[in-house]
């Protein structure tokens, strides 16, 4: 085996999937990344046997063959070399040999016989859609932070993807709060998949400038996203997501716009007095114009913010401000739609132009 | 079947590291090992792969050295992480795992025969109790003879009570009794637009013929009908032409056909020959049966006390009832609690009353002292005559669970000296109407009167 490519091709290739190979330990050969080429074609892997990542590397000059070395030691010397340096690699044996102009090391590989064999996407029966980079990067980081990390309940660990009609849909919550995005409008085939929210945070870390469009291929069990020369496999969560649709306040009786940023700031006001009480905050809507934002500690004092904006009904509700500051993070608009109904049902926050993205938090009890 | 395959894995892990067999035999399972057709579990497709690859051999010789036949093993993705809190766990019906369809079904081909019955409709998921056994009782004399006993069937009450499944229901089984049997479901406003559409398209005669071969017409929502001459004099003409041949004919409505006022008299009369079977606000111990056999249909799990608390709060009608159960069932599922747990810390609160109109203090004081047979005069004051002091004590707590009146105007309206009288009162009706059956009833009832 032997490539020949440039440092910054290199680096970038390898600081993007060395992070899936570090995260194991307990199988050694997971550490390591899987170097082949088969006919010019080179490529370079890493797996922790919930999802892989596979660049295809584009290298100047080339002889077939494929070793595997631990990924991490690889991806630092290779950065710490300077720029612009071309990079020879070639393997003998098990022995690695890693030569740019004056700098060289020989890395222990192992043989790549003891890598695991990756599952792949059947292309006959797969769902596959096609979304741009920057929809797809803003949509799926409006929605994963909804998402939780409770392992005990699998199905809340990831980010739903289903159809509904010819929407695409994504969503995810934690139990608190709910996030959902229309990611594609005109889909013609159906999807009912979990996908889980480390692979997804994965997929965001590997778009590069130069990728434009993402395609998503979706069978029973894998999912794959290709993007440029890199592609991404990960498993499915086997579970049921909530039917969510059901959880989403059909008719909130208490509308108000708002702009964001003035929310923002009072709800970050509010949370510096909350933090005893477990960041839970007050709004209440006061007609005719008043839109309140409180918090009080009982040791430190309270605090107290007015916005002023249409009000037609009075009301009140108890937020996290944590979840509130992130909703409103998520959300794009300058004014949002903010709509609530008493103090039990959820809060509904929205852009005010577009109805595509959607996030509901449950309230605190008062 | 268990046994062999931990004996299977001891002999695996004799011939591999243990870093291999610890990432890759952990969390295995045999499903199935009949007829040599080998089933393992694993944790997911990239074990798959991995698995059939490299280690087919060996668990081969492995379960063939355990007195195993192999003639072939799959591997198959099963879920081990159980989540640790559970609501939905007798579940009958396989929940929504990951579906992928390539194309999209077409929903044409039901369209062109239809007869306007869903078949998820029967009688089995009808819950029958006292408020419509009656009608119940009707409907299955239907079934067994069509058009005889019963014609017109005429079934009316408030929306949401379960009319039109019960008129769907008699249809599904006539279909499954008769399977030749020609049925015609449609709610009154698609006769209409349908027999507009005809007239003018000139096919009127069409439109009558195809209802003229009917052995079964079911009517919903009656109370929709127009006084339009035309129209109406039609469904007359069929329904005479259909009630002289005996065939089956079933209508529903919201209240009395008398009550309608856009209804011809001939009609009217006509529609309530055979009489008219009432479905009424479900009482409370039916309330809790249908929850329960809702709850049961969902195969989820819900304490006897959840169920009570909704039946309790809910006193619309049964959708609202099944409505307030599924978003309940959905929030435990989600937040991970069960259904008490999320009532008792408030993030769940049932309220459905009717949007009724307001009623004054008075009216409630004169309804329920006419409810127990006695004058508002008898029945305010100081008497301990034992029916006397409970209708006071009913009358205390209706005016503070229906007007939120504090303690002190209760007692001006009701004509005893002091405030704690009516705290003692409310709390004592409070008290026994968690046991008694019959008290519920009389306040469910009363209540009916008050707002009726």
């Amino acid at each position: 085996m032997k490539i020949k490519v440039t440092q910054e091709k290199l680096s970038k290739a390898l600081n993007n999937i060395s992070r899936v190979a570090i995260s194991k330990a307990t199988l050694p050969i997971l550490n390591n990344v899987l170097i082949r080429v088969d006919s010019k074609k080179v490529s370079l892997t890493t797996t922790n046997l919930d999802m892989a990542i596979i660049d295809f590397l584009p290298v100047s000059s080339s002889e077939d063959g494929v070793i595997t070395i631990p990924a991490r030691l690889l991806a630092e010397f290779v950065s710490n070399l300077p720029r612009g340096e071309n990079i020879e690699i070639e393997s003998k044996n098990d022995k690695v040999t890693i030569s740019a102009g004056k700098y060289s090391s020989t890395i222990n590989g192992a043989p790549a016989d003891d890598f695991p064999e990756l599952p792949e996407i059947n292309e006959k029966n797969a769902v596959i859609y096609k979304i741009g980079v920057d929809d797809f990067k803003t949509s799926v980081s409006q929605v994963v932070v909804a998402s939780s990390n409770d392992l005990t309940r699998p199905a809340l660990t990831g980010v739903f993807f289903n159809t509904d009609g010819s929407i695409l849909r994504i969503a995810a919550t934690d139990g608190y709060r709910l996030a959902e995005k229309k990611i594609i409008d005109n889909v013609e085939s159906e999807v009912k998949a979990i996908v889980p929210t480390n692979s997804l945070q994965e997929v965001l870390r590997s778009i590069s400038d130069d990728v434009e469009e993402i395609e998503i291929s979706f069978n029973d069990d894998l999912v794959r996203f290709r993007l440029g020369e890199v592609e991404i496999i990960s498993k499915l969560i086997d579970a049921s997501f909530p039917d969510y649709q059901k959880l989403i306040p059909k008719n909130p009786e208490i509308k108000v716009i708002l702009n964001r940023e003035e929310l923002t700031r009072v709800t970050k006001l509010a949370a510096l007095f909350s933090k005893s009480v477990g960041g839970s905050i007050i709004c209440e809507s006061k007609t005719p114009d008043t839109f309140l934002v409180k918090s009080i500690a009982n040791e430190f004092g309270e605090n107290d913010s007015k916005i002023e904006t249409e009000v037609e009904k009075d009301g009140k509700i108890n937020l996290n401000s944590r979840f509130l500051l992130d909703a409103l993070n998520a959300l794009e608009d300058s004014e949002v739609n903010f709509q609530f109904s008493g103090h039990v049902a959820p809060v509904i926050l929205k852009n005010q132009h577009n109805d595509k993205y959607i996030h509901i938090i449950m309230p605190l009890n008062s | 079947m268990y046994d062999v395959w931990q004996n299977a894995l001891a002999e695996i892990e004799q011939q591999i590291s243990v870093a291999n067999f610890s990432t890759w035999f952990q969390d295995t399972s045999l499903i199935t090992a009949e007829d040599g057709n080998i089933k393992i579990g694993v944790k997911n497709s990239f074990y798959v792969k991995q698995l059939r690859a490299r280690y087919y051999d060996i668990i081969a010789n492995a379960l063939k050295n355990n007195n195993t036949q192999v003639n072939n093993i799959e591997f198959e993705v099963v879920s081990t992480n159980k989540p640790k809190i559970k609501p939905r766990e007798i579940s009958t019906v396989q929940p929504i795992k990951t579906q992928i369809k390539t194309i999209r079904k077409n929903n044409h081909e039901i369209k062109s025969f239809s007869n306007g019955l869903n078949p998820k409709y029967t009688l089995d998921n009808f819950v029958i109790g006292s408020n419509n056994e009656l009608a119940v009782a009707a409907a299955k004399s239907i079934i067994n003879s069509p058009g005889d006993k019963y014609n017109p069937f005429f079934l009316y009450g408030g929306p949401g009570l379960g009319k039109t499944h019960l008129v769907q229901a008699i249809g599904n089984e006539l279909l499954r009794n008769n399977p030749d049997c020609k049925i015609l479901y449609t709610p009154i406003s698609h006769f209409y637009s349908d027999f507009i559409d005809a007239i003018q398209n000139g096919k009127g005669k069409e439109f009558n013929l195809k209802f003229q071969k009917l052995d079964c017409l079911i009517i919903d929502d009656f109370q929709f009908i127009v006084n339009k001459e035309k129209s109406q004099e039609e469904f007359f003409n069929i329904f005479n032409d259909l009630y002289q041949l005996n065939k089956q004919i079933i209508v529903t409505s919201d209240r009395l056909p008398s009550q309608i006022k856009t209804v011809d008299e001939r009609l009217s009369t006509r529609l309530t020959w055979a009489g008219a079977f009432d479905i009424q606000l479900p009482k409370f111990e039916d309330k809790c049966a249908i929850l329960r056999a809702k709850a049961e249909l969902q195969g989820a799990e819900i304490e006897p006390e959840a169920i009570e608390y909704i039946a309790e709060n809910v006193n619309t009608n049964i959708r609202d009832l099944e409505g307030e159960l599924s978003t309940i069932l959905l929030m435990s599922e989600v937040r991970g609690l069960t259904p008490l747990e999320l009532i008792n810390n408030g993030s769940v609160s049932v309220n459905k009353t009717s949007k009724l109109r307001p009623v004054s203090a008075k009216q409630i004081v004169d309804k329920t002292a006419k409810y127990y047979n006695l004058s508002t005069k008898e029945m305010c004051g100081k008497s301990r005559i034992a029916n006397i002091k409970n209708a006071r004590q009913v009358t205390m707590f209706l005016l503070s669970k229906e007007l939120n009146l504090s303690t002190n105007k209760i007692a001006a309206e009701v004509g005893v000296k002091d405030h704690t009288t009516v705290m003692h009162g409310i709390k004592k009706i409070e008290k026994d109407l968690k046991l008694n059956f019959i008290l519920r009833d009389q306040i469910e009832e009363i209540k009916e009167k008050i707002y009726g």
